[in-house]
């Protein structure tokens, strides 16, 4: 077990003093639930966890952490799956699911305005009845945090065709870890100076915490189909993704099942009512105006048919198509029927190595006697296989370990990435040296020391331990490096 | 809630109930996706006041990570029971099973203080014996029509806590002024459906025009009713408050009443008493007399909206000419999966307007007494609820369990609002 923390009396009673008994958790007990987020592989108990109301209450509190030299890392509604909001060197944990406020919705900008806590979907439900979605759609949407999104430049089904966060982000209000609230970017399309909101998004709260987002909001299609392909090989699934792709056809989200997911899916209360025959199924969904939709679609059925599909069919109406991606979307928990924890791994791959990196992710999982599930976005070659176990097994955690760790090989070597939306967070940062050499990584450190100099907000994330200093012998991102203020490297 | 717990919060005896419900635990996979429909998870933001926290917390004391104390009972305490959780998660964790182990553990390892004390004396002694519970709802009518508690309530003498108490009783009293309480009751047929009807602790003593409602209608629509002499108070209360041997004795009372009739359903207008019913198979499972008996019974229970439009039963003789949002009970929506039922009932009401509510499948706060045990987070939650029926235009609110009634009904009251809160069945005795 990792060396505990504690935070000093003197630090609490100001917290309290600023936020509120009740929004301050300082008892062992109450840290133990902030130990880890969606992915239970690691764990880490805060020393404390400090609920503000408003992103003035989160600022005042940055500023007290920070004038006492304490590190602090943000929270959303702990959905990530990489490890990112856990608490390293003691981190006081700044949870924001209360400020989930809408403030503004502007139909005739095309753009709202909300609070960080704000959940994915409520978005999209408050801006259906004008006509409007906010279009990225992580799996996890109907829980996840929009300051969440904003760190992990979360993807999802339909970012194919509309885009990452990064497309919909507008501007944000940020505590800096200094404890200053500014603001980065604006309503416009483009604004003087620097990119800064696009360095900003995606840094996995190691520049700061958002606290307002203006958001990009989004026409709903006057059209959707949406298919459904049943491949008895998980081949001819991956051709069909690829065919699809080069013929030009850009659906609005192309989505991948195996076996496993469909088994698991179909015994949990979201069954889509999916055949669990067959190897492979595809969720082929189309959108935009009416006129021409039916070809497009008719397209993309060929090509499925040409490779094998056994059967396609077509969503008959609205509660068909909810049920389908209803199931789809539900599929990670659906899993926990099959073991107590799941590795959710996440990686990027050239679409037309789909097939041969999909049997060698079989051989690697079979090798260490794991059960791999795959669902996955194959229209961007964006991967995720989900491996079953049992987390009280040591044994196995090492297991999982080590074929997480081919697996990211794997993809790497056929000239991919090792993740596609989940962020690199603690659990990925080994992998970091796989794609990037250290001068790639010193440029990525020297941005972060633009915004976070003392390396206390979100320590010890996205990038790994480095060159060793010579009088300290730690990496020189590492914090306790940065407490010991020393320069020079060997 | 201050709860003073035993010094010999032993972990190796309070891991036993928790133990036996392992698998339920280990079922959360801990992706989150429940965060967003718990209500006090919402208003505080605090991940051990949400189900994935309660479930992990319970994971701990089953793990010997975690004692049973006050931390543990403040979170578990907090939870209303709404099972809203269920309803969205994937992996199919049974909450309300875990809630009921945790709430156990909790009342056997505690001494409790003063108002622990009560509850427990009341439950115990009043809820189990026909006799003096009867008693004690009929000194509660007795005040509610006399005007006292009217009285009372508008003086502005006592404390928000107490005029919550106030408004919970007079919110009791008959909504709809109908003159159908002298409508003769239609024939009953010989090959008509027996129907056996629970007549509850709480609906039997301040919701009995909403019981002689349900009879009415069943009676119109060609059922007959038989008499279950005998049946008690269903038990919800006492599994929901941690006493589960007094909740498993109230279940087989039970069982030997509705077993000695010949009825063919046991219909229910109290989504709570009906979820309770549904689960006695759970609750009596290692009971090797009462298992097999519970699981038939439970078979036979049936919601009366469920079972309504199971006969395909059309409320659509008079007109009722109102703006009605329904609110769907969480023992209704969550724990029974009966969302349609109700309201499509309710559409087939003529002249009537059902007008959307916004939060309808989100708890009211009410859950049992949680609204008196801890009133500044059930206020907040009602508070939510009833801007959102105000937002509607409703002018009536319907739901169809009584405390969801009362509590609606109170919460109202108390914003100084004159909107009224019935059963669904009472508008459609009014219309059959």
């Amino acid at each position: 077990m990792a060396k505990s923390y504690t935070l000093p009396d003197a630090v609490a009673d100001r917290l309290v003093s600023i936020l509120g008994k009740r929004f301050v958790l300082t008892h062992p007990d109450e840290l133990l639930v902030y130990e880890s987020d969606a992915l239970t592989l690691h764990k880490h108990l805060p020393p404390a966890v400090i609920i503000p109301g408003s992103a003035e209450e989160a600022a005042a509190a940055v500023k007290v952490l920070a004038e006492a030299k304490i590190p602090f890392a943000p929270r959303g509604a702990g959905t990530g799956l990489s490890g990112g909001s856990l608490s390293l060197h003691g981190a006081v944990i700044i949870e924001l699911a209360r400020l989930n406020r809408i403030l503004k919705i502007d139909y005739e900008n095309r753009l709202a305005v909300v609070e960080a806590g704000v959940i994915n979907v409520h978005l999209s439900e408050a801006t259906a009845p004008g006509g409007f979605h906010y279009a990225p759609d992580p799996s996890s949407q109907m829980a996840c945090t929009i300051g969440g999104n904003v760190a992990e430049n979360s993807g999802g089904p339909h970012c194919l065709k509309y885009g990452m966060t990064t497309n919909h982000v507008l501007g944000v209000e940020v505590v800096l870890p200094n404890g200053d609230l500014i603001n980065i970017g604006g309503g416009g399309v483009d604004v003087p100076g620097y990119d800064l909101l696009g360095v900003y998004v995606g840094s996995e709260g190691t520049f700061g915490i958002t606290t307002k987002a203006t958001l990009r909001l989004t026409r709903l299609p006057e059209a959707v189909k949406t298919l459904l392909a049943e491949f008895m090989s998980v081949t001819d699934a991956s051709r069909s993704v690829s065919e699809i792709i080069a013929a030009g056809i850009l659906p609005a989200a192309l989505e991948m099942l195996d076996q496993e997911t469909i088994k698991a899916v179909e015994e949990s209360i979201f069954a889509g009512g999916f055949p669990i025959d067959v190897a492979a199924l595809l969720i082929i969904e189309v959108d935009g105006l009416r006129a021409g939709l039916e070809r497009t679609a008719a397209a993309a059925v060929d090509i499925c048919l040409r490779n094998n599909a056994r059967a396609v069919r077509v969503a008959a109406d609205e509660a068909e198509r909810q049920r389908l991606w209803g199931a789809r979307k539900r599929a990670f928990g659906a899993m926990g029927r099959i073991k107590t924890d799941l590795m959710v791994q996440d990686a990027v791959i050239p679409r037309s190595r789909l097939p041969e990196v999909l049997d060698e992710i079989y051989a690697i999982a079979k090798r260490y006697g794991l059960k791999v599930a795959n669902v996955f976005h194959a229209g961007d070659g964006n991967l995720h296989p989900n491996i079953s176990f049992d987390g009280r097994d040591p044994d196995q955690v090492a297991r999982v370990d080590a074929a997480s760790k081919d697996i990211m090989s794997l993809c790497v070597s056929v000239g991919g990435s090792i993740t596609g939306e989940h962020g690199v967070g603690m659990d990925k940062i080994d992998f970091m040296r796989m794609i990037f050499s250290d001068a790639d990584m010193e440029r990525m450190l020297a941005v972060r020391d633009a915004f976070n100099p003392e390396g206390l907000c979100n320590p010890s994330k996205v990038i790994p331990a480095m060159k060793t200093c010579r009088y300290c012998g730690f990496g020189i991102e590492d914090l306790r490096h940065k407490r010991a203020v020393h320069q020079e490297i060997s | 809630m201050a709860s003073a717990i035993g010094e010999s919060a032993n972990i190796e005896h309070l891991a036993t109930l928790l133990d036996r419900n392992r698998e339920g635990i280990y079922t959360c996979v801990h992706c989150g996706l429940c965060l967003p429909a718990c209500p006090t998870y919402r208003q505080l933001g605090d991940e051990n006041d949400s189900p994935r926290g309660r479930v992990y917390l319970m994971r701990a004391v089953s793990e010997s990570r975690l004692a049973i104390d006050s931390v543990f009972a403040e979170h578990i305490d907090s939870c209303l029971g709404c099972r809203a959780c269920e309803t969205v998660c994937p992996s199919g964790v049974p909450y309300g099973e875990l809630l009921e182990a945790a709430r156990a553990e909790l009342a056997s390892t505690r001494s409790g203080g003063v108002e622990q004390k009560l509850l427990r004396f009341v439950l115990n002694r009043f809820f189990t014996r026909r006799a003096l519970l009867g008693v004690l709802m009929w000194i509660a009518r007795t005040f509610r029509e006399s005007g006292l508690a009217q009285l009372a309530f508008d003086s502005k003498l006592l404390g928000n806590r107490g005029r919550l108490a106030l408004a919970l009783l007079l919110s009791s009293r008959p909504a709809l002024t109908s003159n159908a309480e002298n409508r003769a009751a239609g024939p009953s047929v010989s090959t008509s459906p027996k129907v056996a009807i629970l007549r509850g602790c709480v609906m039997e003593g301040l919701f009995s025009h909403v019981n002689r409602a349900t009879e009415r209608v069943l009676r119109k629509s060609g059922c007959e009713l038989v008499e279950a002499n005998g049946q008690v108070c269903c038990g919800a209360l006492h599994a929901h408050a941690g006493e589960l041997e007094t909740a498993k004795e109230l279940a087989r009372k039970n069982i030997d009443a509705f077993r000695a009739t010949t009825c063919d359903t046991i219909v229910i207008n109290s989504a709570g008493c009906g979820a309770a019913m549904k689960e006695y198979k759970h609750l009596l499972a290692d009971d090797p007399e009462y298992a097999a008996r519970a699981a038939d019974l439970s078979k036979k229970v049936k919601d009366i909206s469920e079972f309504l439009i199971g006969i395909g039963a059309k409320p659509s003789e008079a007109i009722v000419a109102r703006r009605v949002a329904y609110d769907a009970p969480c023992h209704l929506i969550h724990a029974q999966k009966i969302a349609s039922a109700p309201v499509d009932l309710l559409r087939s009401i003529r002249g009537l307007e059902l007008t959307p509510l916004i939060g309808s499948e989100t708890c009211c706060g009410g859950a049992g007494i949680y609204n008196l045990q801890q009133y500044e987070l059930s206020a907040k939650i009602a508070s939510d609820k009833v801007d959102n029926i105000l937002a509607s235009g409703a002018d009536m609110v319907v739901t169809g369990n009584p405390g969801c009634i009362m509590q609606i009904g109170a919460s109202l009251l108390m914003r100084g609002e004159s909107i009224r809160v019935a059963h669904p069945i009472e508008l459609i005795d009014s219309a059959i």
